[in-house]
């Protein structure tokens, strides 16, 4: 199946390592990606601060417009921030033929035009709807033996639309993680923010925040934690000694993206492949006995 | 005499000038018209603990014509846009929408709500209209100096360590910034988008 795969532009720095295993573990299920043409940023969550919302709706438009001019496949988005802002503007247009017109005749000046007939799915929704766990499951060589992960799902990747996954209580990450052999782990905090695109500036109350998910992920006997999102991952590891310094604790858990565990799983290189070594908590001790050093 | 009882009684009384304001000029802004003050939106939210008046707060205020406690308010701006709100609300408000309207308008009005995120912000909306992308090298870089040297200095200075793990690691962009190709349209469409929408860059 063919996909415009929008990876955005955490991406191509921080989140090197989802797109780095994506790729690989995308062409091992058979899924055809192809790069979006001369995207745009979708503004992320923080883009409010300085521009109108009509603004930041033209800006995912645009990306929406490309997709259908350069063949009108479904657009893939790995970062939960890039889904949900994309998901939103395209149910606004869908829904609002004054809103639609407005933003024609602004992308006009651009020389661009949007009927409203794209989709626009998350990485999740994609490997799970589209694949399917069962084979997802054939794939795997190297299954994660009962290894306890917390598959935590955050916000953006499944709210506020709840397209392909329920908001409170979504399964999909769960489910996928079970077919790579892991062993989910229940926690309560698996939908809890992590302070998101705010956590650089207001880090005295969002290391709180991820504070809590680590705790409560761990109480719940998680030796790693699986995200399917970049500012998930970037918040929940990067952050991890400032919190220890700041809260007294001893936080050093793993957290890596989904698609490099099915990386790990499928068998494929740990380097080239699962990009391991770009984390900076090292997962190689928690997954020794699935690669065996 | 209603009125006055109620202002005795120390409880607030409406007064829809402001909120009218915010009908008219805030992305959103409008649909704080549908709130029924059942206090799920601070419920749900993660930073809640931390503002100064709930969301719901904010809206009951708006109502009561506290346009000065509002709009200086950092609960306006410590939205993290996690939408558990906005799916919860029984009145179906986009409270996060709202929220970053409020935002926008406070920041338009010479408010400063929340210094560092605003600064941010700010940064990264300058690098998408110039870039059409997010530099993740870049960005920190220019939002740590926007207070000058030696703020900028410091600031760089505290997050060193992070910038270096992240270069270790093949986290960092090592290319200089680029535009995309279509860096000139899309500047043309933002201008006009920013001059049609309600909220105005």
């Amino acid at each position: 199946m063919k996909y415009f795969l929008y990876w955005g532009c955490s991406l191509e720095a921080s989140g090197s390592n989802y797109l780095a295993s994506l790729r690989p573990v995308g062409e091992a299920l058979g899924l055809e990606f192809e790069e979006l043409e001369d995207w745009n940023c979708c503004g992320a969550s923080i883009s409010y601060i300085g521009a109108n919302d009509l603004s930041i709706k033209v800006l995912n438009a645009r990306n929406l417009a490309l997709a259908e001019a350069q063949g009108g496949y479904d657009i893939v988005a790995p970062c939960s921030s890039c889904y949900i802002q994309m998901v939103k503007v395209n149910h606004e247009i869908q829904e609002d033929e004054g809103l639609k017109a407005k933003i024609n005749e602004i992308l006009r000046e651009g020389g661009l035009n949007y009927t409203g007939s794209i989709r626009v799915r998350h990485v999740l929704d994609v490997l799970y709807h589209d694949v399917g766990t069962e084979v997802i499951k054939s794939h795997v060589k190297k299954g994660l033996k009962g290894l306890k992960v917390a598959g935590y799902v955050g916000c953006q990747t499944v709210r506020p639309y709840g397209e392909y996954d329920s908001v409170e209580r979504p399964i999909t990450h769960d489910a996928i993680l079970a077919a790579i052999g892991a062993e989910p782990v229940k926690f309560p905090k698996k939908m809890r923010c992590c302070g998101s695109g705010i956590f650089l500036t207001e880090m005295e109350y969002c290391m709180k925040l991820v504070k809590d998910i680590l705790e409560d992920a761990i109480a719940h006997g998680a030796a790693m934690i699986s995200t399917v999102c970049p500012m998930c991952a970037m918040n929940l590891e990067a952050y991890q000694h400032r919190i220890n310094k700041a809260f007294g604790t001893e936080f050093d858990i793993p957290v890596v993206y989904l698609t490099q565990l099915m990386a790990v799983a499928f068998g494929l290189d740990l380097r080239a492949d699962a990009a391991l070594d770009r984390n900076y908590i090292p997962p190689e001790v928690v997954l020794k006995e699935v690669i065996g050093h | 005499m209603a009125e006055k009882k109620q202002k005795a009684a120390g409880l607030a009384t409406y007064e829809p000038s402001f909120a009218k304001e915010v009908f008219q000029n805030v992305d959103y802004g409008e649909k704080i018209k549908m709130c029924m003050q059942c206090g799920v939106c601070a419920a749900s939210c993660p930073l809640s603990m931390v503002m100064d008046y709930s969301p719901r707060k904010i809206f009951y205020m708006i109502r009561a014509g506290k346009r000065e406690e509002v709009l200086s308010s950092k609960a306006i701006m410590l939205c993290t846009s996690c939408y558990s709100c906005k799916v919860r609300c029984p009145r179906k408000i986009p409270v996060v929408d709202v929220m970053h309207g409020l935002a926008n308008y406070a920041i338009r009005q010479g408010y400063v709500p929340r210094e560092e995120t605003m600064l941010f912000g700010k940064e990264f909306w300058k690098q998408i209209v110039r870039l059409g992308r997010i530099d993740e090298k870049d960005l920190p870089r220019r939002y740590f100096f926007s207070k000058g040297l030696i703020p900028g200095v410091k600031k760089a200075m505290e997050l060193a360590d992070m910038g270096i793990v992240m270069l270790l690691h093949k986290r960092m962009k090592l290319l200089p910034e680029r535009s995309i190709k279509g860096a000139k349209e899309l500047r043309r469409m933002l201008d006009k988008a920013s001059a049609m929408g309600p909220g105005g860059r």
